[in-house]
């Protein structure tokens, strides 16, 4: 599997992922890697049914993500990874999955989170997540879309 | 290049391109023409005059107007523009599917030969359109990983 793009952004696949990220990645599959979502089988099916033309989509929880991943009948696919939070990212990574940089494009404000951008709110389980990552080396960065300017998480999360 | 002037009745044109700049960014190239009540045809042209003056370069490549209605005023403003320039073309019925299209064509720089342009415009405006229904809904549909 070539990873094309790995997005954070809990509103999954929406409009400024179905236009402009899945045509500026040229990504052939979007994969929703969630152990929540795909649980759910109402929000699984609405999400299989937005994928843009051309695109499939899949949703599957973190352990099938990782087998599909070193499944080498995937060897060539460009996937677009999206996931809810910075923790799933790192199980991922931790179960070696190749992901050197995480685009974020939103985590939405609920009770117990704080807002660190417009876009962007995050709790203690995501910070300390974000931080792992960091420490990894693992480049992270806030953008809603590619034209935006980088904003480096970490300069943030102060 | 290409530029984009969305002319509508009313301030929809501006609240569609507001509407777009959510899903694509900042867009450069577009500029939004109203026509308010009490204006005609004329104020119309002035506008989108002063649009593509303010567009600068980024009209050499031609100028794509998109507008709500066919054979409403900003529709027959546009076509008093058009029909002098080879390089500009008029795309009407437009919908934010068919904007965020053609600001992607923009960013993408996938040329500027206005007739394939406005197609792809229809296509995309067209192909927004779609339906959903319970009975829609099929598990078998999607090919599994």
């Amino acid at each position: 599997m070539k990873i094309v793009l790995a997005r954070i952004d809990d509103r999954l696949i929406h409009g400024q992922v179905a236009t402009v990220w899945s045509k500026v990645t040229g990504c052939t599959r979007i994969i929703v890697c969630d152990d929540d979502v795909a649980k759910d089988q109402i929000r699984s099916t609405l999400l299989k049914q937005v994928a843009p033309a051309g695109i499939k989509s899949h949703v599957v929880d973190l352990d099938k993500a990782i087998r599909v991943y070193e499944n080498p009948k995937y060897a060539d696919d460009k996937c677009l990874l999206l996931f809810t939070n910075p923790t799933s990212v790192l199980y991922m990574i931790e179960h070696g999955v190749d992901i050197k940089s995480i685009n974020i494009g939103g985590m939405s404000f609920k009770e117990g989170k704080h807002q660190i951008t417009g876009a962007v709110s995050v709790d203690d389980k995501d910070i300390a997540a974000f931080k792992k990552l960091n420490e990894m080396g693992i480049e992270l960065e806030i953008r809603k879309v590619d034209t935006d300017k980088k904003v480096m998480l970490m300069d943030v999360l102060k | 290049m290409f530029a984009i002037i969305v002319g509508t009745h009313g301030i929809f044109a501006q609240e569609l391109v507001k509407s777009c700049e959510m899903i694509c960014g900042e867009q450069k190239n577009v500029r939004a023409v109203t026509l308010v009540p009490g204006e005609g045809p004329d104020d119309v042209v002035k506008k989108y005059e002063a649009a593509i003056e303010e567009l600068g370069s980024a009209c050499d490549g031609g100028v794509l107007f998109l507008n709500d209605l066919f054979g409403g005023s900003p529709y027959n403003a546009a076509c008093r523009m058009v029909i002098s320039n080879e390089n500009y073309g008029i795309v009407t019925g437009v919908n934010l599917p068919m904007l965020i299209e053609m600001c992607s064509a923009q960013l993408m720089d996938e040329g500027s030969d206005i007739k394939e342009l406005m197609q792809k415009a229809v296509d995309a405006g067209k192909n927004g359109t779609q339906t959903f229904h319970a009975s829609n809904v099929s598990d078998d549909e999607e090919e599994d990983l």
